[in-house]
């Protein structure tokens, strides 16, 4: 039984150290695994003969898809990040012009006039999708699905996606079909949604800066709880249903009015029909969003694509916390858009 | 891309986004009020000040101002309106409510003291309107 240690790359998160000694003590040979992450050092038991270099080269091949890679030197890539960031903040800056943008620009004001049947439902969710409540909705999802890809494989980001977006749709239809059902009983809370828009503001600033690798250097910054949170939320099959229902609840003007819209329908099938086709017009923005994710996440892009989503996400979730503070009269409006 | 460069690209897109920010908003004023202009939207009909805001992608006018001192309601005009300003909340009378889709709303806000504000804003908080009152 020999002891080897390696330098590790790419532990950005807590959960990469469960996950690789994971990974690592399932081999053949291999066992009391342990990641220290703040040294970004990898120990090793094993009975193989193989050479350092061997191991090294056989253990990275078993975690390379998840994004970390085991060294016998230590690999410097200070340099490269840091020119990363320099692209990835225009980059992202420029996504976050073009969507205020198109706030502003009015295209989104298209008239829909009549009743709310099933189609206009649809037509609204896919304006909904582009308008202002991305902001809160899309950068959630973006920051989610960012984090997700970076952490997981690409087959168990995609599952845990289309488990996210079923729930989201299965979610809205039966949350429409009892506003439906129930009529006029209840009323849509500001107050419940707006504290959850702040929730939703705080995670994406949160995992934002996460994505832009600010806590890279003292991975251990937060309360370990919120981490295993995190973790938690990433690893679990229900948590992305829970939080595809849990959009329903998120301030959106458009979410809302279709909330109403379902209450005043009558009936359980009506106001299942309004909420199911609103959140059909908002999947092909939203899936994007996170599907698109996955792919940069797997592709030579990855270092950008993660900085770029960062962001992204750290800016709209600024505009959410302050939209959402003066939403609640806690401060007074600071712009319009 | 060198570094300079980026850092360049990246003031003047800070800068693009301050002026998008603060400036004026262009589409949804239809009078072509500037933001910092007041216009006369209130009538006084029975002794009642009648003021009327249209909430359609925002609020407007944006700024307004009115009689102090006599009893006032709000009239707010929705037009096909889906968007964040159909749930308009005014937090000093604590009124918060999601108005019909295309509809008129009156809200009794009382008689108001001069020299004070009344704003309103939108469930998401994007949106505002503010009257004064003198």
């Amino acid at each position: 039984m020999k002891t080897y240690t390696f330098h590790v790359l790419g532990t950005h998160c807590a959960s990469c150290k469960i996950l690789i000694e994971d990974i690592l003590n399932e081999q053949i040979g291999i066992q009391n695994t342990h990641v220290d992450l703040k040294s970004e050092i990898v120990s090793v038991e094993t009975e193989l003969d193989n050479s350092k270099h061997e191991l090294a080269e056989m253990l990275t091949e078993k975690i390379k898809h998840n994004g970390y890679i085991l060294s016998v030197e230590k690999i410097i890539q200070e340099k490269k990040s840091d020119d990363v960031i320099w692209k990835a903040i225009p980059i992202g800056l420029v996504f976050l012009a073009l969507f205020f943008i198109l706030q502003k620009s009015g295209i989104l004001n298209l008239g829909i006039g009549g009743t709310t049947t099933p189609i206009t439902s649809f037509i609204i969710g896919l304006i909904a999708s582009v308008s202002s409540c991305l902001a809160i909705v899309g950068g959630l999802i973006l920051s989610l699905s960012a984090k997700v890809a970076q952490d997981e494989n690409e087959k168990t980001s995609k599952k845990q996606f289309i488990l996210f977006h079923g729930g989201r749709l299965v979610g809205f239809a039966l949350l429409g079909g009892i506003l439906g059902f129930i009529g006029e009983a209840i009323g849509i809370n500001f107050v419940f949604s707006a504290i959850l828009g702040l929730l939703a503001s705080s995670v994406m600033i949160l995992l934002g800066l996460n994505l832009l690798g600010v806590f890279k250097k003292s991975k251990l910054t937060l309360p370990s709880h919120i981490f295993s949170y995190f973790r938690k939320i990433e690893h679990a099959t229900f948590a992305p249903i829970l939080i595809g229902v849990g959009t329903f609840f998120l301030p959106c003007g458009f979410t809302q009015s279709m909330q109403v819209a379902a209450l005043s329908s009558g009936s359980f099938m009506s106001g299942l029909l309004i909420m199911f086709s609103f959140a059909l017009g908002t999947l092909p923005m939203l899936a994007l969003l996170s599907f698109g994710s996955v792919s940069f996440a797997h592709s030579k892009y990855a270092p950008l694509f993660f900085k770029s989503a960062g962001v992204v996400v750290i800016g709209l979730g600024l505009f959410a916390l302050l939209a959402g503070l003066v939403g609640l009269g806690i401060i007074n409006p600071l712009f319009s858009i | 891309m060198n570094k300079t460069a980026s850092i360049i690209i990246t003031i003047a897109l800070v800068i693009g986004l301050g002026i998008i920010f603060v400036g004026g908003s262009k589409s949804k004023d239809n009078t072509s009020t500037a933001t910092n202009h007041s216009i006369q939207n209130s009538v006084i009909k029975d002794g009642v000040q009648y003021i009327t805001i249209n909430a359609k992608s925002g609020y407007s006018p944006r700024m307004s101002t009115a009689q102090a001192g006599i009893p006032t309601k709000l009239i707010v005009k929705t037009d096909v309106t889906y968007d964040c300003s159909a749930s308009l909340a005014i937090h000093s009378i604590g009124y918060q409510k999601i108005l019909p889709q295309t509809g008129e709303t009156e809200i009794d806000i009382g008689s108001q003291k001069a020299g004070e504000t009344l704003q309103g804003v939108c469930g998401m908080g994007m949106f505002s309107f503010q009257i004064k009152f003198s």
